[in-house]
């Protein structure tokens, strides 16, 4: 498998203002890879720069030191006004919030960056229609984001990004503000969608339980500035029951390992 | 077919009765305050006598006749017609700027002091002047309103882009929308409620503006009923138009409500009104 996105010596701290002390560096000296088809986990603490690592990835924040080589090429991270958002649409990014458009509803959302990108046809169509039932969400295209519940928010936010397809896709703990049960139910949404198409994943969260019922393999973070403080290889054979996941043995060897890393 | 008539028209009919009940039960916290303005306004004349406030009913009278030989529509259409134009002249110029303006911080900083003098000026100081410039007939009305529009519209419109939300901006450009795809699909619906904020604010300030200007220099309009009528004495008769002009301004915002409240759907229910409805 060769590495689809890589992170080299990636460093980031915001600009200082004049008259004050250099802000401290967030992340310093962060380099990982994804390789085609993985799902990637990244656990760190809260306020550990992992949206901020999205964000650079993404490419609508600029890093202050380091590279980031998507298939094989560098991406303009360096620079401002040189950034390519979402990188010619081969990178997805479901946020932290939903982000939806209060002014469209369920439907026209998912069907937004189809219409942005000219690939709004019968057949894009379809699919818009298959992943909205696939997340449950028949009988809810016609409303507001307002008139929907979180979890169905949170649905719509992700069937919208990969409606169009990205090679990667970049996730925010995407389902950090649900309920216990909601998630749950999400996560195991996630999990079959991915698993019918295989599609490399970034997944951020501070939950450790959660990183290691998604992924194939775990990055823990250390406190700022964010580096690498380990990695796991997670070799739960799937499809995963995300419900009974817990008492797998390797489950438990891992949580135990993963929590003595994240400080 | 007969039958089915004659057996429908009663029931559609009672039906219709209970339907206007039903509105002015709905409405009748509102004609409550009404009536007792009226009655207000009535005690008023009776204490200090009809030659400084017309009666109630009196003016209730002359409106009738007023709106039967097409006096009062006839007014009524000048000074709409001039609120109207000069809604558009100075309303949709100053919703399409701040727009053109997005990209240009630096010109929108340069134009800024004129932009708050313009709208800070007094409207009725400047009145004299634009009839100087554009005489007495429609056309210095329609300057003096669009004037006072221009500037609330442009500070809503300029105030909605701002207020946008830069995740979404950064969400759409993500998924490939174009500098022009963003202005498109995600600032301009989000600067939509501002807009009709400030639509919804200029609209009285238009009629208001053209009654002012025909105050100060006209031969016909609502404004010039009142001026005639005063420098006769007639009380009741100012009454008369200033009942008119509060009618129009009525209307025309219950056109604004309906466009806003079609164009704007999506939005959750926010005040305390909509939650009643």
């Amino acid at each position: 498998m060769s590495a689809l996105l890589e992170v080299r010596g990636l460093a980031k701290r915001f600009a200082s203002r004049a008259g004050r002390e250099p802000s401290p560096w967030i992340i310093q000296n962060l380099s990982f890879s994804v390789n085609e088809g993985e799902f990637l986990t990244i656990i760190g603490p809260s306020g550990g720069g992992k949206t901020t690592l999205l964000n650079m990835i993404a490419q609508i924040d600029c890093a202050s030191d380091g590279e980031i080589r998507f298939q094989s090429q560098i991406a303009p991270v360096n620079d401002l006004k040189a950034l390519k958002p979402g990188l010619d649409c081969k990178i997805g990014y479901v946020t932290q919030e939903d982000n939806l458009l209060p002014w469209r509803t369920c439907i026209d959302n998912v069907l937004f960056p189809l219409q942005v990108q000219g690939k709004l046809n019968d057949e894009t169509k379809a699919r818009a229609q298959n992943l909205i039932r696939a997340v449950g969400l028949a009988g809810w295209e016609n409303h507001y984001p307002h008139e929907l519940s979180g979890g169905m928010r949170k649905r719509t936010s992700l069937i919208r990004t990969l409606v169009y397809d990205p090679p990667v896709i970049l996730m925010d703990e995407p389902f950090g503000a649900l309920d216990a049960q909601t998630r749950l139910q999400l996560q195991d949404d996630l999990l079959r969608l991915w698993n019918l198409g295989r599609k490399t994943i970034v997944f951020v969260t501070h939950d450790i339980a959660e990183a290691i019922a998604l992924g194939d393999r775990a990055i823990v973070l250390t406190r700022q500035p964010s580096q690498v403080a380990g990695e796991h290889r997670i070799t739960i054979p799937r499809p995963r029951d995300i419900r009974g996941i817990m008492t797998h043995p390797e489950f438990v060897d891992l949580y135990q390992r993963i929590r003595a890393q994240v400080q | 077919m007969a039958t089915l008539n004659s057996t429908g028209g009663p029931g559609v009919g009672v039906l219709e009765g209970n339907a206007l009940l039903g509105w002015l039960y709905s409405r009748r916290d509102q004609i409550l305050v009404l009536l007792i303005l009226i009655a207000g306004w009535h005690g008023l004349s009776l204490l200090l006598g009809t030659y400084w406030i017309g009666t109630p009913w009196g003016v209730a009278v002359r409106l009738y006749n007023g709106l039967l030989n097409g006096e009062i529509i006839r007014h009524s259409s000048y000074t709409l017609a001039e609120a109207l134009a000069g809604f558009a002249i100075g309303g949709i110029p100053a919703a399409v700027l701040p727009f053109l303006l997005r990209r240009l911080p630096i010109v929108t900083a340069i134009l800024d002091p004129f932009m708050v003098g313009g709208y800070g000026s007094p409207k009725l100081a400047l009145a004299p002047l634009f009839i100087l410039w554009f005489g007495i007939g429609l056309e210095s009305k329609i300057a003096l309103v669009a004037f006072t529009v221009f500037f609330i519209v442009y500070f809503s419109t300029l105030s909605g882009i701002r207020a946008l939300d830069t995740k979404l901006v950064q969400m759409a450009q993500v998924m490939g929308a174009s500098e022009a795809k963003v202005a498109r699909y995600i600032i301009f619906p989000g600067a939509v409620p501002h807009i009709f904020t400030g639509f919804r604010i200029a609209m009285p300030y238009s009629i208001g503006g053209a009654v002012v200007a025909e105050i100060i220099s006209a031969n016909r309009g609502l404004g010039y009923l009142i001026q005639l009528r005063s420098m006769n004495f007639d009380t009741t008769g100012v009454f008369v138009a200033l009942v008119a002009v509060c009618v129009v301004v009525f209307l025309s915002n219950l056109v604004v409500n309906v466009v806003e409240r079609r164009l704007l759907r999506w939005r959750p229910p926010s005040d305390v009104t909509a939650q009643k409805e």
